[in-house]
């Protein structure tokens, strides 16, 4: 492990010595880190402005989640009311908000509020399926004592979610150092790595924005690293025996009038949300689009649609291909990881590193090595889609019980066969789940890299928008990528009920 | 005081892939007030579900039950039934102590930390009181279950299987501690097993049970005095009844 690891920085430093990645692009380690030397005086307000965003995000969002969650979990009515709001938050790319919260926001604010964003779902739906997924054979117990819903959450399920909320919140500390960067370039503030960095993009100085990128991955890394290190304590010791027999069981059936009040209310919550907001912030109208504002826009005749739906067609081939690209790449990984656990060992710090750069830092670097066209577009969303696919799936995979290993095991199963009759079956929720978490974040990589990169699709007309002031088209594009996640997301949902339910399964988180 | 069982008429299906299950059909029985009833049957004969019923976890489709002259659910809520699963169902990040201590957390009554140790001596598990779960043997994790099943002192106790994944040595050491335990406290005992030779032992009446549709196929009293001895297995007698019960069980 630290041979190889010598090794790579050995290769890395001569790559970057002899200028070999696009005429400089990556430069060698140790040019870095004169580089990060030279600037040493400036890091510590940076990383501690980031820290302070990131930070109190971080415990803001997850708070809310967990309540969230176990509101959810306990209230299936709740939890339908909600859905359109979750699914908003879950799928907003934060680039396309940045813009806004500038605009209506002050100081630390939009930093703490994407931080927040970016931790909410992941952790909320943890919750939720660790809740609800808690072993029914122990809720038995608790109801054979004559224990309510209270005493189960309080004996049996709040603990037994403990390890899913500890793995989402592994995920959540990278996500909360990424969020608050992304609103740090959306401008507000001269302290922060994000701010840093967009000071240094002109400078042309490839050391100083892999220092700050590497710093940022720093920063997300240890997060990251203490919540898994916490998360394989508690559950080594704590994994269920055996397997339970019975699915947990499902929500009682509602007649249809309830189900379409319900879906009806799931759907105007969000934009009732979006409404509320606007007028609690007291904004100007100019500024603070509302859903009305947004039509009235539509309707006028500045060719608003036509300049859409020419960035459409640009963004969403790619994301399609980048999606595929990351999770069959995961899926391929986690499966082999089954076979030989030492690939999760190795290649966890590889996924970590490309996962907590935070991606707006990566682009003009992938830029510098890429060059403008769609691969640099491809390059990011690819590794913003692997990663948590690949730690979704592995995960998933090592939770499938001891003794379903053992049966074909004891058999004379070879490994293979094991892999055939128990992890890949085993594996088909978190295959959707991870596909679930991979669309918005394809659309997040793919509109950061037009942003910054190529000039093309939603990204680069958001982009423009900021530029001319075109209240009405960052309001556009913001909703229409939060539409557009949502729709693709649903269709995921769709088909993952249909073959989950024809395999017997429930979906995992 | 022990507490009754009142089954009468009840039934329960379910709807599965493979149609529809009738796992009891117009099952009527009566445990009086400190019996010892042993339930035999085949497997998928509804024994689980019968004892499902019992505890209040589900709902018979028709018919009534009654424990103690409560519904199931309160008799549950007042601490008087006790029951181990068929599947030692413990929780897995507790310790061995703690996951006997459960049914106090639940019924919100402060743990009683002899009764606990005495418990855990009973079951041979002397030095394992820290231990989890999944460091245990099946077996162990068995006797943990039925631990805890008495540790509230139940009126009215319900064992599924309970000694399926004990060896026959242990398992008749167990078979003479519950029947100890049982002539002590006087707790009326419902006991599922699929052994024979242990209903014969422990109980006073054996309830064999056909499957398709779940039902109650023949009620044998056992007439032998107690306390029964580990000799009594041996005895014309005792195979006299074996033979009965097995070939009630072939449908005779
Ligand atoms: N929750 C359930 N859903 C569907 N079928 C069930 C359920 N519980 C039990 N059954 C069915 O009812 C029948 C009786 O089951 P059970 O009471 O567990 O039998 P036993 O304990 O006697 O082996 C079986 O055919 C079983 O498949
Ligand atoms: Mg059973």
């Amino acid at each position: 492990m630290a041979i190889r690891a010598i090794l790579a920085l050995a290769l890395w430093e001569l790559v970057g010595r002899l200028a070999l990645v696009a005429g400089g692009a990556l430069p060698a380690p140790s040019a870095i880190a004169i580089r990060f030397w030279a600037d040493r005086g400036d890091y510590p307000m940076h990383v501690w402005a980031t820290m302070q965003g990131a930070g109190i995000g971080f415990l803001i969002g997850n708070l809310v989640a967990v309540l969230a969650g176990v509101l959810f979990a306990v209230s299936p009515v709740a939890a339908r009311l909600a859905r359109g709001v979750n699914i908003a938050i879950f799928a907003l790319p934060a680039i396309a908000i940045a813009p806004i919260l500038t605009l209506m926001t002050t100081g630390m604010t939009p930093r703490v509020i994407l931080a927040a964003l970016g931790c909410y779902f992941v952790t909320m739906t943890a919750t939720v399926t660790g809740i609800t997924q808690a072993d029914a054979r122990m809720r038995d117990v608790i109801r054979a004592y004559g224990g309510g819903r209270l005493a189960s959450l309080r004996l049996v399920e709040l603990r037994s979610a403990v390890p899913q909320i500890l793995g989402a919140l592994r995920i959540a500390a990278p996500a909360a150092v990424l969020g608050s960067i992304l609103a740090e370039f959306g401008g507000g503030g001269r302290f922060g790595l994000g701010a840093y960095l967009i000071g240094s993009l002109g400078r042309a100085d490839p050391a100083r924005l892999w220092g700050i990128g590497l710093a940022a991955t720093v920063l997300a890394g240890v997060g990251y690293a203490v919540f898994a290190m916490i998360a394989a304590r508690v559950t080594a010791s704590t994994v269920a025996v055996t397997v339970a027999a019975t699915p947990p069981a499902g929500d009682a059936p509602r007649p249809l009038w309830q189900r379409a009040a319900l879906a009806a209310g799931s759907v105007l919550l969000p934009f009732a949300v979006w409404w509320g907001l606007i007028a609690a912030s007291g904004a100007p109208a100019m500024i603070a689009k509302t859903p009305m504002a947004l039509v009235d826009y539509l309707m006028l005749p500045n060719k608003a649609g036509e300049r859409i739906l020419d960035a459409l067609a640009q963004t969403l081939p790619i994301t399609a291909v980048g999606i595929a690209l990351g999770l069959g790449f995961a899926f391929a990984l986690a499966l082999g990881s089954v076979l030989r656990p030492g690939i999760v060992r190795a290649f966890m710090p590889v996924a970590l590193v490309t996962q907590t750069m935070p991606l707006v830092a990566l682009t003009p670097l992938l830029v510098l090595i890429f060059g403008r066209g769609p691969s640099v577009i491809l390059w990011i969303t690819v590794s913003v889609t692997f990663f948590p696919a690949f730690v979704t799936m592995a995960q998933g995979l090592q939770m499938v019980a001891r003794s379903a290993l053992d049966v074909p095991r004891a058999y004379g199963a070879s490994p293979w066969t094991v892999l055939r009759l128990v992890s890949i079956p085993a594996s088909a929720p978190y295959v959707f789940a991870a596909l679930r978490l991979a669309v918005p974040r394809a659309l997040l990589g793919v509109m950061t890299a037009e942003w910054l990169a190529t000039g093309t699709g939603l990204g680069n007309l958001l982009n423009q928008s900021r530029g001319y002031l075109d209240y009405g088209m960052i309001w556009t594009v913001a909703v229409l990528s939060v539409l557009l996640s949502v729709f693709f997301y649903q269709v995921v949902v769709w088909i993952e009920r249909r073959v989950l339910a024809r395999l017997g399964m429930t979906t995992a988180a | 005081m022990p507490v009754g069982l009142s089954l009468s008429g009840v039934s329960r299906h379910f709807d599965g892939r493979g149609g529809r299950v009738a796992a009891l059909s117009g099952v009527s029985l009566e445990v009086a007030p400190g019996a010892f009833t042993a339930l035999i049957g085949p497997s998928g004969c509804g024994k689980s579900t019968l004892l499902r019923l019992a505890v209040g976890l589900d709902l018979p489709d028709a018919g009534r039950v009654s424990v103690g002259g409560l519904s199931p659910a309160e008799a549950a809520r007042k601490g008087l039934t006790g029951i181990a699963f068929q599947d030692a169902a413990l929780l897995p990040w507790r310790s061995v102590e703690d996951n006997i201590a459960l049914p106090f957390d639940v019924l919100r009554r402060p743990h009683d930390a002899a009764r606990i140790a005495e418990l855990i001596a009973l079951v041979g598990l002397t030095g394992f009181e820290k231990a989890l779960p999944g460091e245990l043997s099946g077996g162990m994790r068995q006797r943990v279950a039925i631990a805890r099943a008495l540790v509230n002192d139940p009126e009215m106790l319900f064992l599924d299987e309970p000694f399926g994944a004990l060896d026959q040595i242990l398992r008749r050491q167990m078979n003479v501690e519950l029947q100890r335990i049982w002539m002590e406290s006087r707790t009326t005992t419902l006991l599922v097993t699929h052994g024979i030779d242990e209903a014969i032992f422990l109980a006073d009446r054996v309830v064999v049970m056909a499957a398709r549709p779940g039902r109650i196929a023949r009620v044998i009293d056992i007439p032998f005095p107690r306390p029964r001895r580990a000799e009594l297995f041996g005895t014309p007698e005792f195979a006299a009844l074996e033979a009965e019960i097995a070939g009630a069980l072939d449908g005779h």
